[in-house]
């Protein structure tokens, strides 16, 4: 039969605390640092602990408050400046961060990571000189470090001199072949600076040193892709794929290319990915793709019965709104309120601020369809069935949210043989490379039947052009039939 | 545990008062000399009294008075009694005797001593004699009752203890140990009366209390006897054992999140309390929270360092977690602080092979076998061992002992089923042979039939079975193939054992699973349970009798379809419930079929499909082109290198004076496996400088040695699986020898797919001339081992689409086959 007697001390739990925290393990160190409070009095080691603890639980206020009584105590501690100025930090006062660490970069001198830290802060302060002196600073008093090179480089490239950012990465990645980090800083930035010749570049020289990183593989997909080297780009993807299996970007891409079965439609948390990232030069990216979507929508609109008619046609629910460019489009006609859907906040930002939209929500198409009781006079899907592959949900979920004699107006692309005569896909829905689905017409046509639909409009047509080549889509207008419920 | 119990009944019942006399018989700490019933865990006796003993030297008289006096010698016996020298204190009692102490006290402290030390049967007459000649004492006959315990004797002992009772009914120690005798022989209703009485003269006996609780497990009442050992281990905080009964009570009587609930509330109580630490751990590695038993050992550890038990548990659920070095130095740890405990020793040397280390598991395994005599554990252990470092017919005589030492037994029948392929002559007839005899003795649990709907074409629920699904042969051979079932026809569900969080492949199977079951805590009848309630309808075991191989279960009928696959597919299943094994023509050509238990089903290529690493080095000219000779490689587990294999080798090598050998295994690493192998090929005239043995690596720096290798050389019998594919894939072909059994044909059915059929021998003649002739050609090697890459890459054994859809049809064809036997009501598996 075995006693267990505690014979630890204070300083041997808190140094085993310690070594929990940083191994990201909170609830082994958390009892440890109590039984060290119960075992000797406060110290600035147990403060800082209790700190760290404290702000991987989120309790920062209570952290903040016990570190401030622990630099009462021990105001001459530097550790507990840092510590203190992360979670000011973590609570939004970046001005007393800035002023604790700057505290404890006087009371150590020869700390490189208070260096760093005040160097990060200021940039986050607008102060991307000082920030540059004090980070580089730190990276040379450790140059191992690539967290400082990443900032030296951050602060140098809000200077505007992306040159001096990128030789910065570049010695990093010579001093630090490991840092995966690094090295995906310095192919970003050349995708930044549309150099995918070079990112390509950096991407083969990580692979050839033996770095295995989702993200390394994911840019060279993208830098592949913008070079047209699609081929490549979907080797790039399915390596991509293998690192990071759970990515619904990598997934949804290494599907496109032919790497996986395709899902029956982008998940949402690719489409998420893409327009956010794409929100901010969206409307002009496709004004030179020579999107057509939204006259279309405003032509084929114009022919309904009631605005024909002179009446108003009433509340339009515009799923996948993006940055309202179909809203804009028929914001003349008797057409609103306009309630827009998209998962894209920044993309909802965008149409937030032409006014247009009575109600915008972030939220899935499936999703808004499935809420609630409401019936629109008017759907409209431009840009949005071509993120869809099967389409018979989509059709029956629409069909139940409109009107009898609604209107449902939709864009997609055209499912096209290979040049063997031999169509991509299942022959009625396929995802091309470029991560959209296309369908052929007889399934489109037969999905909205199915579901109901009479069709009123469908029109071939030339949705956008990719490389300056026509693609060639269908605008449809579907009409929920009079006597159907 | 201390006698100190005794202690108490002598207080009460010395028939003189004398001081010295109660520390003398209450101090010995004895092992195992406390009442010691039967149980879960046995308990000890009562929390011992800290001896305080009363020095007869004290009276400051020279050293030529004290030899004479008896007293001297008496206190000098006491001492050396509490301290566990008892033959020295046999001495010094014998010369108070001697010197004219003839106090019944005197008599039953020598009478101890000689029980320990000398003739037992000398000192149990002693006892009876003063029993007799004191009836109104209990203590010579309770000091008798634990001397006949100690020696085995139950029925005298319990007789004993009855006799204490008849004298003493209050007497505590023989109404917890004469209960522990009734709890062990099945009389638990007899055995609570006593401790109730027990509890009841004594409140605050923390032992009384924990042995109720083992007797109220016995009995059924699991939740009453989790009330007794809450107060027990209220009693005696820091008896870890008390602790660890309650969680034992709590989870029999389904109670346990309200104990660890308890415990949770505890330790914010007594945070440096490790006993509650600890009971709080076992609480939550029992409800499956592993990651946070592993947080709460760490915390047990890092308050009682020295203790044992803490830091065992952790080394334990460390292993499971596969954190391997850590569970390594955990059971070190414990094993020093328990150097007696040969399961912390056979628990180490499990997870040394588990690393690959296992001439140090060898080692271990050895010393437990001399130390404690042969046990099935330790038996298979070692022959698994002895296998790895590449004695297989010694492996094979350990695992036929471990049979022989219990036949009825599983484990040494799957020990040995893992062990023959790895021998020489072994036919395909043999080994199913034995996989028959080990899988009939699996046990087979009736359970309701399947109510899965028999629609061939609807979508099928597929559940994988396996605790490999990970960085491992199984995961670089079987994920792409999961990958590229499509979803809308198949919905996997993972029937995980020893998952791997952050495991990228373990991540890759995650991202396609449907669901994903963690099975550790399920026992084979609950996992057949949680399968059938899962709803699968196809079952593939990825496991096999292997580590962590969950195939037994299958016994039990998981899902009305059962296929084995990738997973010690070594070959056969044996097992009658297993339907199908996948596989391919050159796996099982036709006319293998009398060698399986199971129906073969065959892909359309090869049965694997290889998913290469992305982090793999490109390749480089052939070495032989810089070098002026050929580089020989085989980087297969040792447990593949037979000496017959050695024996070609080295005829190969003698044919080509230039050539070398490359041999790289985990093995190397230690030296004296190396220096055997060298030995080995010295013995046939290879001279040592002409081999290059190379220990482990990483995996990317392993498959970078491929750039030193010419030519691989299949071991035989049992062929590279996965590294004959690695090999392929850095540019080398390899010179296979096929086999009969399914282990032996791996090598022949990567290079098939990969359309290398012209590297496949049929003989032993044939493969060393096989290997010859390709090491004289170097320009057609320098040519070939140009563009493999590319031609593997593009061939069914990369080729995930193919396999896919060919996977998906095989998964089908199994399926319509059950729904079509369903439907002419004759399936072939009713409800077991």
């Amino acid at each position: 039969m075995e006693r267990v007697h505690t014979t630890a001390d204070a300083d041997a739990l808190l140094q085993k605390a310690a070594l929990l925290i940083d191994a990201g393990r909170p609830a082994a160190a958390r009892p440890l640092l109590v039984a060290a409070r119960r075992l000797g009095p406060p110290t600035p080691t147990l403060a800082r602990l209790g700190a760290r603890l404290a702000m991987q639980d989120g309790t920062l206020d209570q952290a903040r408050s016990d570190l401030d009584e622990a630099v009462t105590r021990t105001p001459d501690h530097a550790g507990l400046r840092i510590t203190r100025a992360e979670i000011r930090h973590r609570l939004g006062d970046l001005e007393g961060a800035t002023r604790d660490v700057a505290e404890a970069v006087i009371l150590d001198r020869a700390d490189p990571v208070a260096k760093a830290m005040l160097g990060v802060f200021m940039l986050e302060l607008g102060r991307p000189h000082d920030a540059a002196a004090c980070l580089a600073e730190a990276v040379e008093a450790c140059p191992s470090e690539p967290a400082f090179r990443e900032a030296l480089a951050n602060a140098h490239a809000a200077l505007g001199d992306l040159d001096a950012a990128m030789a910065v990465l570049e010695h990093g990645i010579a001093a630090v072949p490991a840092s995966v980090a690094l090295r995906n800083a310095a192919i970003l930035l050349c995708i930044r600076r549309r150099d995918f010749a070079q990112a390509d570049r950096l991407c083969e020289a990580a692979r050839i040193a033996g770095i295995a990183d989702a993200c390394t593989f994911g840019l060279r997909g993208h830098a592949l892709s913008s070079l047209g080297r699609h081929a490549e780009a979907a080797g790039a993807y399915a390596e991509a794929l293998k690192l990071g299996p759970g990515d619904p970007y990598v997934r949804h891409l290494a599907a496109a290319a032919g790497n996986l079965p395709s899902g029956t439609r982008a998940p949402a948390a690719y489409l998420e990915t893409v327009f956010d990232g794409y929100a901010d030069r969206f409307e002009s990216h496709l004004i030179s793709l020579g999107y057509r979507v939204p006259g279309v929508f405003r032509r084929l609109l114009a022919a309904h019965p009631r605005l024909q008619s002179g009446e108003r046609l009433g509340p339009a629910l515009d799923l996948g709104c993006g940055t309202g460019l179909v809203a804009l489009a028929i914001s003349d006609m008797a057409v609103g309120p306009l309630t827009g859907v998209d998962l894209s906040g920044r993309m909802l930002a965008q149409a937030a601020a032409k006014g247009l939209y009575a109600h915008l929500r972030q939220e899935d198409v499936m999703t808004a369809l499935a809420d609630g009781e409401a019936r629109w006079p008017l759907i409209l899907a431009g840009d949005v069935v071509c993120y869809f592959g099967a389409l018979e949900e989509l059709m029956q979920a629409v069909h139940a949210r409109l009107e009898p004699g609604g209107w449902f107006m939709l864009s997609t692309e055209e499912l096209l043989p290979h040049a063997d005569g031999t169509l991509p896909g299942d022959g009625r829905w396929a995802l091309l490379r470029q991560g959209r689905y296309v369908h052929h017409a007889e399934y489109l046509a037969g999905c909205a039947t199915q579901a109901g639909f009479e069709i009123r409009v469908f029109e071939r047509g030339v949705i956008r052009y990719e490389a300056e080549v026509p693609v060639d889509g269908f605008f449809v207008v579907l009409e929920r039939v009079r006597h159907d419920g | 545990m201390a006698d100190a119990a005794a202690a108490l009944a002598l207080r009460a019942a010395r028939p003189d008062g004398a001081a010295p006399s109660v520390r003398a018989a209450s101090t010995p700490e004895v092992p195992v000399a406390g009442p010691t019933p039967a149980g879960p865990t046995p308990p000890g006796s009562a929390a011992s009294e800290p001896a305080d003993p009363v020095r007869s030297t004290a009276d400051g008289r020279d050293g030529a008075d004290r030899l004479l006096d008896p007293a001297h010698h008496l206190a000098r016996g006491i001492d050396l009694l509490a301290a566990g020298d008892f033959a020295e204190a046999l001495t010094a009692l014998r010369t108070a005797v001697a010197l004219g102490d003839g106090s019944p006290v005197t008599v039953l402290n020598l009478a101890i001593a000689e029980d320990r030390a000398g003739d037992v049967a000398r000192a149990r007459a002693q006892m009876r004699r003063l029993a007799a000649s004191r009836p109104d004492w209990d203590e010579p006959v309770l000091r008798l009752a634990e001397s006949l315990r100690a020696g085995g004797d139950m029925a005298a002992a319990e007789a004993a203890y009855r006799e204490v009772l008849d004298r003493n009914p209050r007497r505590e120690e023989a109404l917890v140990a004469l209960s522990g005798l009734l709890i062990a022989r099945g009389a638990a209703e007899e055995a609570r009366v006593l401790l109730l009485r027990c509890c009841g003269v004594n409140p605050a006996n923390a032992e009384a209390w924990d042995t109720l609780g083992l007797a109220l497990l016995a009995t059924e009442a699991a939740s009453l006897a989790l009330a007794s050992f809450v107060t027990a281990q209220r009693l005696a905080p820091d008896v870890l054992d008390y602790a660890l009964h309650a969680v034992e009570a709590a989870s029999l009587a389904g109670e346990l999140e309200a104990e660890l609930a308890r415990l949770e509330v505890a330790v914010q109580e007594s945070p440096l309390d490790a006993a509650l630490h600890t009971a709080r751990g076992v609480a939550l590695a029992r409800l499956g929270q592993r990651a946070a038993a592993i947080d709460a050992f760490e915390v047990a550890v890092a308050l009682a360092p020295e203790a044992a038990m803490p830091v065992a548990l952790l080394g334990g659920v460390l292993a499971h977690a596969n954190r391997l070095r850590e569970a390594e130095d955990a059971l070190r740890r414990a094993a020093d602080r328990d150097p007696g405990n040969p399961r912390l020793r056979n628990d180490l040397a499990a997870v040394l092979m588990r690393m690959h280390r296992h001439a140090e598991a060898r080692e271990i395994l050895s010393a437990l076998r001399s130390e404690h005599g042969d046990s099935v554990p330790v038996l298979c252990n070692l022959a698994n061992a002895t296998a790895c470092v590449g004695l297989q017919a010694e492996a094979v005589a350990l695992a036929e002992a471990a049979v022989r030492l219990d036949p009825e037994a599983v484990l040494p029948r799957r020990t040995l089923c893992n062990t023959l392929p790895y021998a020489e002559g072994v036919d395909g007839t043999r080994l199913l042979a034995a996989l028959r005899a080990c899988s009939a003795r699996l046990p087979r649990e009736s359970l309701p039939p399947f109510h899965n709907v028999p629609d061939p074409e609807r979508r099928l629920v597929v559940g994988l079975l396996s605790g490999t699904l990970r960085s491992h042969p199984v995961g670089w051979l079987t994920v792409a193939a999961f990958e590229m079932l499509p979803p809308a026809a198949f919905e996997l569900v993972c029937l995980v054992q020893n998952g791997a969080a952050g495991d990228p492949l373990a991540q890759r199977f995650r991202a396609v699973a449907g669901r994903w079951i963690d099975i550790d805590l399920l026992d084979d009848v609950a996992l057949a349970r949680c399968a059938r309630e899962q709803g699968i309808d196809v079952l593939i075991d990825l496991g096999g009798y292997g580590d962590a191989g969950r195939m037994p279960a299958c016994a039990h009928r998981l899902a009305p379809v059962q296929i084995k696959w990738v997973g010690m597919q070594n070959h056969s299943s044996g097992l009658a419930e297993m339907d199908w094994l996948l596989t391919d023509r050159w796996e099982t050509p036709a006319g293998f079929e009398p060698f399986y238990a199971e129906r073969l089903l065959r892909l359309p290529d090869g049965y694997v499909c290889y998913s290469p690493p992305p982090y793999a080095p490109d390749l480089v000219p052939l070495p032989a082109l810089a070098r002026g000779h050929v580089t020989f490689g085989c980087f297969n587990n040792l447990a593949k290198v037979t000496p017959a294999t050695i024996a070609a080798w080295a005829e190969i090598l003698s044919a080509l004076p230039a050539a070398r050998l490359i041999l790289k295994t985990h093995q190397f690493a230690d030296e004296a496996t190396a220096a055997r192998l060298r030995a080995a090929f010295v013995a046939l005239g290879v001279d040592a400088d002409r081999l290059d043995l190379r220990g482990g690596s990483g995996h990317r720096a392993f498959l970078r040695e491929y750039n030193d290798v010419d030519i691989a050389l299949d071991p035989f019998p049992y062929s590279g699986g996965l590294t004959t594919c690695e090999a392929l894939w850095m540019g080398v072909p390899t010179v296979a020898l096929a086999g009969e059994i399914f282990a032996s044909r791996h090598s022949v059915s990567h290079l098939c797919n990969a359309g290398l059929d012209d590297w496949v021998a049929g003989s032993r003649e044939a493969y060393v001339a096989l290997a010859i002739a390709k090491a004289r050609d170097v320009a057609a090697l320098a040519a070939l081992r140009s563009g493999l890459r590319d031609r593997v890459r593009a061939s069914p054994l990369c080729d995930a689409p193919r396999f896919g859809r060919g996977f998906a049809a095989a998964l089908r064809q199994a399926w319509a086959t059950w729904c079509a036997q369903h439907a002419a009501g004759g399936s072939s598996q009713p409800a077991s």
